[in-house]
């Protein structure tokens, strides 16, 4: 299921506070010249007029899945229209949704992990998050969305640079990186990126992900308890994949409302090619993907993205994974 | 084409004619009065069937044609993601019934013989008259997944995030009796004698309501969406979509509470997508993931083919008023119409 098969329409996120400059990408995107067709889904109350020939308009409908797990929440209305417009095929070559400023992204991410309709039918591409420079930092005291989002990120638009210092934007960046280290930044003014920045990026996929070396921040300094940060483990010998289910089945149901997205790349005993985990709350899904590559070290990774992550503990379970 | 599936494909190549469309077949139907029979396609539309003449292509909609049935007395009703409700005659003359407006898309329709239709737009569920006229708009707390008339046109209801609504269609004060289950409800169906209400879940499940008590219904265990589901004629049995062979319900003799279902076609593991119950007798229409067709004898579990697999998954599967005739369409745009009747 990562060798996505070419049949899949690609789905772009839009998510991003309230006049971070959302919809000014959006039309960035869809006014620009390189001859593709979007379906774009957008919300009733959106700021700004979209031009675009196909928009659908959407009510953000959040509902429970009825199998017992509290944070296993889907978008029903994406489910609806994803499924209808698969139906209508061939008119277009991707589909953006557009969240609300206050979105969670979660049940946007899960939706694409729980509905076997969306599965079969398109691929999220990339969760985009425009951000607003002078205002982030502010946005992350008052907002858990808006440190949600960052943490959902797969490409960060740091919108509106005319407006600060170089000192306040890297200010900026550094929280940004403590909270979600893997997602790609890219500066902006009037959310003037190129769209391949932002479209057809497949950053969804776990390999990309992976392969990008963060340059990790093992930030000591003092962070309150429940911001959003990221850990990261790593270990050389191969995982014993029974340990790894156990640890993680009880991980992510007991820590999963903490657990925003948990993401890995695992070597299995015995096994040549690589296996690819993640999970948004705690939804997980699994599978192999390629083989290593020649030469390459194999050697086991996982990352957390949540709130609450004790450091020792985790890495003390990630290690218990090792195939005796 | 293997022997066995030229065999599977008898009946449809000597009683019945088909046609490559080109477009997902979201629905088919046939005119109550006997007359006529409609594809709806995903490139928005018709096509007018018959196993003896041409087709005949009917542009209805801009966009796709999302849902289609037959209208109160004869012709079609037709929604489309263009926002428009249609009226549309077994000669392909079409009105339009309302004009929603883009980005509305209308999703599901129901009628009644007594005259009454239904479309739901959103979280709405509009009610038109005989004449056409608006008779009112139902409002439901969450997009409406499905909508359904009972068998006296008396009680519309419709599945929703939670639970499903039903409303007294001629009450002078709208308030709905809400059928309360955690989870998305999508399309719903009353019992042929009205005591039960059943719907279809996100959850590859279904859930049901008895009316008189309240008593809720689980139907669970499927391995896949239950994206279609059938009373037969006399309300004896539900059959259902989602599994790798019919799953069919017993309503009577206590059940289906406590009751185990039948399976009926099963062994090759190919998930069942399309169920039509026959309108008079106890057999299943049942269409498949691989584009297999066939008729199932409910007591005997005698089957029948209608069509080979091999051309898309089943996505539509109707019978005419009369049981003569049954048509089905894939979700790679094969439809065909076979002729049952005694020769």
């Amino acid at each position: 299921m990562s060798e996505t098969s070419d049949t899949t329409i690609p789905v772009t996120v839009l998510t991003g506070y309230l006049g971070a400059g959302k919809t000014t990408l959006l039309n960035r995107i869809l006014s620009e010249n390189h001859g593709k067709k979007f379906a774009v889904v957008i919300n009733e109350f959106g700021e700004l007029g979209v031009d675009n020939d196909l928009v659908i308009d959407a009510d953000e409908e959040v509902f429970e899945m009825n199998n017992g797990c509290i944070c296993c929440t889907v978008r029903g209305d994406l489910v609806r229209i994803l499924g209808g417009l698969m139906k209508r095929r061939g008119r277009f070559d991707g589909i953006i949704v557009e969240t609300t400023g206050l979105a969670n992204p979660a049940p946007v991410a899960q939706t694409f992990f729980m509905d076997e309709d969306v599965k079969r039918a398109t691929r999220l591409d990339a969760i985009v998050t425009v951000v607003d420079a002078k205002n982030l930092l502010a946005r992350l005291e008052d907002s858990k969305e808006a440190e949600e989002q960052i943490a959902f990120a797969d490409v960060i638009v740091l919108n509106k640079m005319d407006l600060v210092t170089e000192d306040e934007a890297a200010e900026v960046e550094r929280r940004i990186k403590a909270i979600n280290p893997y997602a790609e930044i890219r500066r902006a003014t009037k959310s003037d990126v190129p769209v391949d920045a932002v479209i057809g990026r497949d950053a969804f996929k776990l390999e990309r992900i992976l392969e990008r070396e963060p340059d990790f921040l093992e930030s000591d300094e003092h962070e309150h308890n429940d911001d959003v940060l990221s850990m990261s483990f790593e270990v050389e010998r191969p995982i014993d994949p029974e340990l790894f289910n156990a640890w993680i089945g009880g991980l992510l149901q007991s820590k999963g409302q903490d657990l925003l997205r948990t993401k890995g790349i695992l070597h299995y005993q015995g096994e040549d090619r690589r296996f690819a985990f993640q999970a948004v709350h705690m939804i997980a899904d699994g599978d192999f993907i390629g083989p290593w590559k020649e030469g390459d070290p194999r050697k086991s990774k996982i990352v957390f993205i949540g709130r609450n992550l004790n450091r020792p503990q985790l890495r003390r379970g990630f290690e218990g994974c090792v195939a005796g | 084409m293997s022997e066995t599936a030229n065999d599977a494909d008898f009946l449809l190549s000597s009683r019945g004619r088909s046609e490559e469309l080109g477009a997902w077949v979201m629905a088919v139907a046939f005119g109550r009065d006997g007359h006529g029979c409609a594809f709806s396609l995903g490139d928005g539309t018709l096509r007018l069937a018959s196993t003896e003449d041409e087709w005949r292509r009917v542009e209805a909609h801009d966009g796709a044609a999302l849902s289609l049935v037959p209208d109160a007395e004869n012709g079609f009703l037709s929604g489309g993601d263009d926002g428009r409700f249609l009226r549309v005659t077994a000669a392909g003359e079409i009105s339009e019934l309302a004009d929603f407006g883009t980005m509305k898309w209308v999703e599901h329709l129901a009628s009644h013989p007594s005259g009454l239709r239904a479309a739901s737009v959103g979280k709405v569920v509009h009610l038109f008259g005989r004449d056409g006229a608006k008779l009112k708009a139902l409002v439901h707390p969450s997009t409406v997944g499905g909508v359904a008339f009972d068998a006296k046109g008396k009680r519309v209801a419709a599945g929703h995030y939670n639970g499903a609504s039903v409303w007294f269609v001629n009450s002078k004060e709208d308030k709905p009796r809400v059928l309360p289950w955690k989870g998305s409800h999508q399309q719903v169906l009353f019992s042929p004698d009205g005591t039960h209400v059943v719907t279809t879940m996100q959850e590859n499940a279904l859930h049901g309501w008895r009316l008189t008590d309240q008593q809720d219904m689980r139907m669970s265990g499927y391995p896949a969406k239950v994206k279609s589901f059938s009373f037969t004629a006399k309300g004896r049995w539900l059959a259902t979509a989602g599994a790798d062979c019919v799953v069919l319900w017993p309503f009577f003799a206590g059940g289906p509470m406590g009751k185990p279902p039948v399976e009926l076609a099963g062994g090759d593991s190919i998930v069942c997508t399309q169920v039509a119950c026959h309108p008079q007798h106890e057999v299943v229409a049942a269409g498949f993931q691989d584009g297999l067709v066939l008729m199932a004898e409910i007591g005997s579990g005698k089957i029948v083919p209608v069509a080979a697999p091999g051309r898309g998954a089943v996505s539509a599967l109707a019978w005419n008023p009369s049981g003569t005739r049954l048509a089905f369409g894939t979700e790679t745009g094969f439809a065909g119409v076979v002729d049952l009747s005694k020769r």
